[in-house]
């Protein structure tokens, strides 16, 4: 099958309204989408304190968090699989294999971005903000949430950069998720497992949504990169 | 009547002593002009009586309470207002900028309309309402900034070069603000080097030299 019969194929996939397909689609937006709102109020609150509080050791976490940037995902799944499998610390809890377990790793892969933005996003602000916030009598949460909405289209990126990073990883879904068909088998893994078939149809099929998922989101990152810089 | 003294208070910055002052009574109802030469410590004086900086060392006294500048009492940070050489204003519109401070004081939506009205109509700002304050020019922003304290009715008010790089027309507009910016029992310290500022009327000068105040003395002399 040429690249050209399988794209047709493909489109035609998506436009039947495919249940396989859409259910496929379901599965990684519905994941990234919990993992996203349990990481993000967690990993911007940690990014502000990191940015205003002064206390020992908070240059090597700044560091190790930065460095967490880089983590391969896949090491992460097998982390997680290590401390879900049957043997591990948290094996009673019989996550492994489920859409929660793919959650957990996706929250975990999502943290450093959003930790990492945020605190870049707090730093580079303009210390009078603070300072005025402060001048007029506002309590410290109502200073902190003054700085995160003067600084939202900065966070706005990090929670595009986050999730484009979680929709698209694979190597943590497949290590926790399993890949299991109508349960925990997302985009990216199941691009995998169907060109391994040699069903192109559907991986390419699959690849457009992931595309134009990853094309939106980095069009609204353009877009509020462009609008904190104004 | 003194409304705030500053006892033995120090600061440095590493080896440089810049603020070494042994008593200063900013007494309730008298206007202050706070000179000296650049870097002689105005702003950072200023900043350490909003709460903004701390000292390294000292004691406050405000009214009858005794307290350190760490941390600054909160009694103190309701009353006491700065205003920034280039005032920041937050990225909303004009009147939740001057509508913050009576937020963090819980003034309900109904009084708050009402003063935020007032503030508009004192400073004239009746034009520049649908203008994001990022495209103000500084002196409207220095405007909008007095408004924002102006209604907050301060007992102490701190202003850091209020008509600093403003055209003659903006500084005249401001000094005119100035003026009529503080309640009768309100005490106002204003750094600046601007002649009309120092020679206001009943206007006290503090003279910053190597850290200390020199004798305060009345502007006309």
């Amino acid at each position: 099958m040429s690249l050209l019969d399988a794209t047709q194929a493909a489109l035609r996939l998506l436009l039947s309204g495919d249940p396989d397909l859409w259910g496929i689609v379901g599965v990684s937006l519905s994941v990234t989408l919990r993992a996203m709102l349990i990481a993000m109020p967690v990993g911007i609150s940690l990014g502000y304190l990191l940015a205003t509080l002064r206390f020992p050791g908070r240059r090597p976490l700044i560091v190790i968090v930065q460095g967490l940037l880089a983590s391969p995902t896949v090491v992460v799944g097998l982390l997680l699989y290590l401390l879900l499998s049957r043997q591990g610390v948290f094996g009673q809890l019989q996550l492994l294999f489920s859409q929660t377990a793919m959650v957990i790793g996706q929250v975990v892969i999502a943290l450093p971005v959003l930790i990492a933005f945020s605190l870049s996003a707090i730093q580079g602000a303009d210390p009078r903000a603070r300072e005025t916030a402060v001048a007029l009598g506002a309590s410290p949460p109502r200073v902190a949430w003054t700085m995160l909405v003067e600084v939202r289209f900065a966070l706005m990126a990090a929670v595009c950069n986050a999730f484009g990073r979680v929709v698209s990883e694979i190597g943590c879904s497949l290590m926790v998720g399993g890949n299991i068909a109508g349960v925990t088998r997302n985009i990216p893994t199941a691009i995998a497992l169907e060109t391994s078939k040699g069903d192109f149809a559907q991986g390419i099929a699959l690849g457009i949504v992931l595309m134009v998922v990853a094309l939106g989101i980095n069009t609204a990152f353009a877009f509020f990169q462009g609008e904190s810089q104004r | 009547m003194s409304t705030l003294t500053v006892n033995t208070l120090r600061k440095s910055f590493g080896q440089r002593r810049l603020l070494s002052i042994e008593t200063l009574s900013l007494v309730a109802g008298k206007s202050y002009a706070l000179t000296g030469e650049n870097g002689s410590g105005k702003s950072t004086l200023l900043r350490i009586l909003a709460g903004i900086e701390a000292p390294d060392s000292g004691r406050g006294h405000y009214g009858a309470a005794s307290f350190d500048w760490q941390p600054y009492p909160d009694s103190l940070r309701r009353e006491v207002i700065y205003v920034h050489q280039q005032p920041y204003l937050f990225h909303t519109s004009v009147a939740d900028n001057i509508a913050y401070g009576l937020r963090a004081r819980g003034v309900g939506p109904g009084q708050r309309e009402r003063l935020i009205a007032a503030a508009i109509a004192w400073a004239r700002l009746e034009r520049l309402l649908t203008t994001p304050p990022q495209k103000l020019s500084g002196g409207e922003r220095q405007r909008v900034a007095l408004a924002r304290a102006w209604v907050l009715s301060p007992k102490v008010l701190l202003l850091d070069e209020p008509t600093a790089n403003l055209d003659a027309e903006s500084r005249q507009q401001t000094i005119d603000l100035l003026q009529g910016l503080c309640a009768p029992q309100c005490t106002t310290v204003v750094a600046c080097h601007d002649r009309d500022l120092i020679a206001m009327p009943g206007m006290q000068r503090l003279h910053l030299v190597g850290g200390r105040i020199e004798q305060p003395s009345t502007a006309a002399e």
